[in-house]
């Protein structure tokens, strides 16, 4: 599904060149659940920007889903990211004026799904992620956990080939994290491709697959069961 | 873009600027002013222009004025008559008459001079006009009771008064039938003969007309006239008749050129010009003035859509993330920024022409809504959002996801 080789991203600083992400490669099957662990300026967030297809590359190649990505312009990228990328943030950014139902469909009107289609699998999703009964509530009106539903039931709306998620459980107290952790379990029984980007050893853990990231190059890439923070 | 998409920019402008709305109708307000006064102001232009020319059509049809003297200062318009030392003669008269009926219809030599008119104890000063018969005809104005002199009166130099409305006013109150009574204008004593319709202008409505013939005998001695109306046969021969009395009064009067010549000749369709052209000038400059505000009202949306950028740089960055292209997001802003251009445009549309009716039920000003002048300011408050909505939306179209989306 991912295949990462050579993958850097440097920064010009005045005079000072920043190696954020320096030469890395991985691949990352589907079906997979991921964990991108690091401390903060270790590069997992440039990584991240790149899986997403939010940044490019200043060098080497990124394949997803057998397309490479690294030359793409502007709005090939956003084409990419609306149909094969799911994003989950760790402040949810869902759109305060916009209801539950509206924010999930979101992602369909940028696919061009028609309102029918659009509504039906809006509804469907938020039934999966456990909030029917709350399509008409605006953000401001859900508690944080269900806000991040709403932000991944948003993430699943397009039907993409990765899930990304950054520090989805960054912004909640523990026990809704907990909650939202089985919710990603869940998904990704169902056949979903998870990456988790976070800097909690804790979080990293749960995922199938730890890459341990620090001053932009790979430190570990091993099993959760198998990793030593 | 599918129309769904559009549909639901629409959806999404409506609910951000209802999210807004003091601000949305600040921001709208600016156009709406600028539609309306532009609609207004050329409301006014138009109605300017229309009342010039029906005041030129009251004058009378096909008319040309032979003036005695120079032009004064490029107008070809006198006020009055009245002093000018008289230079068309008799025989002018005659060799004018005789000409083609195709170019010359009729004539009417007119002298005037200020005088003194007492009715029992009211007197008041008047214009004294000395003229012919065919006067009413030639200028358009007709008696209303009694009637104009005739042929036999202007023969026989009978002491005969046709009065202006105001003096009907001034000395009947407006009242009873002045015909029969007897009028003295500088001492003489004459008989009112007609009164004529109101014309609304004062150098018409305060004159008195007495027959050319008595003029020269009792006001001034003098044979010459000061302005010859005429009547010109057809419309189209307008300027080919003012060349033709213009050739022939050169000759008698043995002049080389107009440009030195004792006469001069003002046709009517130069007056139209002339006076339209100022006319179109004053609406031009009433349109531009209103125009300008119509482009401060776009720069008011250009100001307040930056601002809104500013405010929803995340929201940009989650819908970059979502997938949006820089087409949406552009679209997106665009719409909104049409969306109360437009709709200040609606507004500014009605306040425009209820405005110009009121100027002209309230203000007694002469206005008229033009069509194209409705759609022409609407237009260009749709071109106003096009133009100062383009560059905050391709500004937010420009951002970078991940600077948008890290912003607080």
């Amino acid at each position: 599904m991912i295949e990462v080789s050579g993958l850097s991203r440097h920064y010009t600083m005045g005079p000072t060149t920043v190696k954020a992400v320096d030469d890395v490669s991985f691949t990352i099957q589907s079906g997979e659940f991921v964990a991108i662990v690091g401390p903060s300026g270790s590069g997992k967030t440039s990584l991240m920007n790149i899986l997403g297809c939010l940044d490019s590359p200043s060098a080497g190649s990124y394949r997803l889903a057998g397309d490479e990505t690294s030359k793409l312009k502007k709005d090939q990228l956003a084409e990419i990211r609306s149909r094969r990328i799911g994003f989950v943030f760790q402040s949810f950014n869902l759109l305060p004026r916009e209801s539950a139902l509206e924010n999930v469909e979101l992602p369909m009107i940028y696919q061009g799904v028609s309102r029918k289609n659009r509504r039906e699998r809006a509804l469907a999703m938020l039934q999966k992620v456990g909030l029917d009964g709350r399509e008409g509530h605006l953000p401001s009106e859900l508690s944080g956990g269900q806000r991040q539903r709403v932000a991944i039931a948003r993430a699943l709306a397009g039907v993409p080939s990765i899930l990304l998620a950054d520090e989805p459980t960054g912004a909640l107290d523990t026990k809704t994290g907990v909650e939202i952790m089985e919710l990603f379990h869940i998904l990704h029984r169902d056949g979903a491709t998870l990456i988790l980007v976070t800097h909690d050893p804790k979080v990293a853990r749960q995922a199938h697959r730890v890459i341990q990231v620090e001053d932009g190059k790979i430190l570990a890439d091993v099993a959760a069961s198998e990793w030593v923070p | 873009m599918t129309g769904s998409a559009l549909l639901e920019n629409v959806r999404m402008s409506l609910r951000s600027i209802r999210a807004n709305k003091v601000r949305a109708f600040l921001t709208a307000l600016g156009v709406m002013i600028g539609t309306g006064a532009v609609i207004a102001m050329l409301a006014l232009g138009a109605g300017a222009q229309r009342s010039v020319e029906s005041s030129l059509e009251s004058l009378g049809s096909n008319l040309l004025l032979l003036y005695s003297g120079q032009p004064k200062g490029g107008s070809l318009v006198r006020r009055s008559t009245t002093n000018i030392v008289p230079t068309i003669t008799e025989a002018d008269i005659v060799a004018i008459r005789a000409m083609d009926p195709e170019l010359v219809a009729s004539v009417a030599p007119e002298s005037s001079a200020s005088g003194q008119a007492k009715f029992g104890n009211a007197s008041t000063t008047v214009t004294i006009v000395g003229t012919d018969v065919e006067y009413p005809t030639i200028r358009n104005i007709h008696p209303v009771m009694g009637e104009f002199f005739l042929p036999t009166d202007v023969e026989s130099r009978k002491a005969v008064v046709v009065l202006g409305a105001q003096l009907y006013d001034d000395f009947f109150g407006g009242m009873g039938d002045p015909v029969g009574q007897k009028v003295r204008l500088n001492g003489l004593s004459y008989r009112v003969a007609g009164l004529m319709e109101r014309k609304g202008n004062s150098t018409t409505d305060l004159s008195v007309f007495i027959p050319i013939s008595t003029y020269q005998r009792y006001i001034i001695g003098a044979k010459d006239f000061a302005l010859v109306n005429i009547q010109a046969g057809n419309t189209d021969r307008m300027r080919e008749a003012q060349s033709a009395i213009e050739a022939t009064l050169l000759r008698l009067h043995k002049m080389p050129s107009l440009e030195v010549a004792d006469f001069y000749v003002a046709n009517q369709l130069d007056l139209l010009d002339t006076l339209q052209g100022v006319a179109g000038t004053f609406t031009l400059l009433l349109g531009g003035i209103a125009a300008i505000s119509l482009i401060v009202g776009g720069i008011g949306i250009m100001n307040i859509m930056l601002v809104s950028v500013t405010e929803r740089t995340r929201e940009i960055g989650v819908r970059m993330a979502l997938g949006a292209k820089t087409n949406d997001i552009i679209a997106q802003f665009m719409t909104e920024a049409i969306i109360l251009s437009v709709g200040g445009g609606l507004i500014g549309v009605a306040l425009g022409v209820g405005s110009s009716y009121a100027f002209s039920i309230w203000g007694g000003l002469a206005s008229t809504v033009e069509p194209m002048s409705v759609v022409l300011s609407f237009g260009f408050s749709l071109v106003i959002g096009l133009v100062f909505g383009g560059y905050p939306a391709y500004r937010a179209s420009q951002l970078d996801p991940i600077e948008a989306l890290r912003y607080e």
